[in-house]
């Protein structure tokens, strides 16, 4: 039994259908991520989660124990909300003690845990202070605050770094993790970005418009992505989804990408899916990350199926650590992720090599994963 | 506007025509002004004069030898009608009606916005429209209706003192005067609230929420300490209406000892003894005048910055 499941979730807003039954579940301590465009319920859900928001059908259970109908302050548990939702009129001290207070906890035990909770984000200096003397971070750290003094079995996050700046966002990032691994709490955590749900998370679930449309931890996610929208919405450069048909090279299977104006590769592939055999001569969406599509000194020596390929290079983007490649395929733009130092030139032609046991294949009409 | 202006300037040769329409704007600002504050000044001025001086000099001419003479005689002693008791217990009269009238219609009013923009139910914008009908409902259609409640509270009234030996407010005219105020106020105070309530964070009271509070914690605790400006406008607001109202004091609590300043202020003035005292009249209107003032004064600073709060989102 995980310790937060839910079950066949739905929300209905009068005809419009939000959460169309959700089926998630997490174990103590674990770090879930939801992530999804903006519109895709998953803020709607961790607000079913807090009991901010009724819901239509389905059930709720923290160690087993149903919190459908409780309400939020029953729930055990605290929240980190997007825009901070500090009481201005409060101190720093009187945001972090307010639930207590309303708990009824006495004086003297209020202040001693303020005190710890102080020392742990390091906001010692600033229990005096109002939330509008206070700079982004600072009440990032005291919503924290406020959140961890409860000592909740549950921390759920609505978009807690989105108000902040590039840099400052990686620091909390950071600072987040270091607190999920000392603390050990279990944490739902909503956000749009999906290289916070990859740093973060240990579960990661993908939504789409009212459904989850995977579910698994990071790698699962990132590697075997389900369908289309998984893969495009994951990774930063983008998955390339480069149209394609399958074709036959002897006796193995070989993927065929259109060039302009020039004859098509074809891949061969040493062990392809199984169901790729029932595309022979039928379009498909070949997808294969940037990381996965180099320089053939740079490639994964022991991969098992590497293929070489000679490419048009349109463009160079040099990034620092990595170098960007530019070239078309199947009628779109695709990038390849080469080593910092890599010769390449715009405008030449370049050997490139594809580490066909990482690439996955879509079908076009259903869109989900062939496998 | 400046695109308009650099080539009247140009042709202007020199002439600069932005200082001129400064001068202009100024001017008629500085003029209409004046013309406002006239009144004020005649009223002050002749309040400090005496008799003789009103009777011989200028109006506008500033007293030779101010006194507080007629202050006193407003305050303590002037007649309204047959009774020469001054204004001050009439003063207490509209305190003591106007002070619980205000805080009940501002309290009634934050509370209505707070249910409306945060609490939403079904129907709450049709509740919310019918409530502001209520800013359209003309005074005077009220007055009839008014008496007649107004009377049945005071036959219970009369009914309460019978079985208990007290009335416990029922059928004293102040007690109406506050009844009617707050009634007629609760529109333009729910109005207030919830304009500005619609732009306040839901967050925070989900916050609250989490955190265990209860609704009127939240009300309390989130809600009221964060409305300064809007509790500023709603009491300015009810507190000039209320006190300058004439229609209704005179209507419900028209004569004896329980009339209102505005009222007591008319028949003052219209007490003919022989010589018409323009000097305490006008000390009169202007402690009939002060409170406002004084609120004004107070807490004015808020009271632009309040009125865009609720109008302007975020």
């Amino acid at each position: 039994m995980a310790f937060l499941e839910i079950d066949g979730l739905r929300k209905r807003f009068g005809q419009v259908e939000i959460l169309k039954g959700i089926d998630v579940e997490l174990d103590k301590g674990g770090f879930l991520v939801l992530v999804g465009p903006s519109g895709c319920g998953k803020s709607t859900l961790l607000n079913t989660i807090a009991g901010l928001e009724t819901i239509t059908s389905g059930e709720i259970r923290v160690e087993g124990r149903t919190i459908n109908d409780l309400h939020p302050s029953k729930r055990d548990i605290a929240m980190v909300f997007q825009s901070y939702a500090l009481y201005p009129n409060m101190t720093v001290a009187g945001n972090i003690s307010f639930g207590m207070e309303m708990r009824g906890v006495p004086a003297a035990e209020r202040q001693k845990a303020i005190d710890k909770v102080a020392k742990v984000l390091q906001i010692g200096h600033l229990l005096q202070r109002k939330p509008s003397q206070l700079s982004g971070g600072q009440r990032q750290r005291v919503a924290m605050g406020r959140a961890l003094v409860r000592d909740p079995k549950l921390f759920l996050f609505d978009e807690p770094l989105s108000n902040l700046d590039a840099k400052l966002r990686v620091d909390m990032r950071i600072e987040i993790k270091r607190l999920h691994a000392t603390t050990g709490t279990t944490i739902v955590y909503v956000t749009h970005d999906q290289i916070e749900a990859m740093t973060l998370a240990t579960k990661i679930a993908v939504m789409r418009d009212g459904e989850v449309q995977q579910f698994g931890t990071p790698a699962e996610i990132y590697n075997n992505p389900t369908n289309l929208f998984v893969a495009d919405f994951m990774g930063s450069p983008a998955m390339n989804l480069i149209p394609a048909t399958i074709g036959t090279n002897g006796n193995a299977l070989s993927v065929v990408l259109q060039r302009e104006a020039r004859e098509p590769i074809s891949l061969p592939m040493a062990n392809a899916p199984a169901g790729l055999s029932a595309f022979q001569g039928k379009p498909i969406i070949f997808g294969v990350r940037p990381e996965a599509l180099t320089d053939p000194e740079g490639a994964e020596r022991n991969a098992s199926n590497i293929a070489t390929a000679d490419c048009f290079i349109e463009v160079v983007e040099p990034a620092g650590s990595d170098t960007f490649a530019v070239t078309n395929l199947g009628g779109k733009g695709v990038v390849a992720r080469l080593r910092a130092d890599a010769n390449i030139q715009p405008g030449t032609n370049t050997s490139l090599a594809f580490n066909l046991t990482k690439a996955v294949f879509f079908d076009p009409a259903t869109e989900n994963r062939i496998l | 506007m400046s695109a308009v202006a650099t080539p009247v300037r140009q042709t202007a040769g020199g002439v600069n025509v932005k200082t001129i329409n400064r001068i202009v704007i100024y001017g008629l600002l500085a003029l209409f002004a004046l013309f406002y504050l006239m009144p004020l000044f005649v009223m002050l001025v002749t309040s400090f004069k005496t008799m003789e001086e009103i009777q011989n000099g200028n109006m506008l001419a500033l007293p030779q030898a101010p006194t507080f003479e007629p202050w006193i005689k407003a305050w303590s002693e002037v007649c309204s009608g047959l009774t020469c008791v001054g204004m001050k217990g009439y003063f207490w009269n509209s305190i003591k009606m106007v002070v619980p009238a205000v805080i009940i219609s501002t309290l009634l009013g934050a509370l209505n916005g707070y249910v409306l923009t945060k609490w939403r139910f079904r129907g709450a914008t049709l509740v919310f429209g019918l409530m502001l009908f209520a800013c359209f409902i003309p005074f005077q259609s009220v007055l009839l209706p008014m008496a007649t409640i107004l009377g049945s509270l005071g036959r219970f009234g009369v009914k309460l003192q019978n079985a208990t030996g007290f009335t416990f407010g029922f059928g004293n005219p102040t007690v109406n005067l506050v009844f009617v105020h707050v009634v007629y106020g609760i529109g333009f105070t729910t109005l207030f609230f919830r304009n500005y309530y619609e732009a306040f964070p839901n967050e925070l009271v989900k916050a609250a929420q989490i955190d265990g509070a209860s609704f009127f914690q939240i009300f309390r605790r989130i809600m009221l300490p964060n409305s300064l400006p809007i509790i500023v406008v709603t009491v300015i607001y009810q507190f000039t209406n209320i006190w300058n109202d004439f229609l209704f004091a005179s209507a419900y609590a028209g004569s004896g000892d329980v009339m209102p300043m505005t009222v007591a202020l008319n028949n003052v003035v219209n007490t003919s003894t022989g010589v018409v005292e323009y000097n305490v009249n006008m000390a009169a209107a202007m402690i009939a005048a002060l409170p406002t003032l004084l609120v004004y004064v107070l807490a004015g600073r808020y009271f632009v910055r309040g009125l865009m709060a609720g109008a302007v989102k975020g």
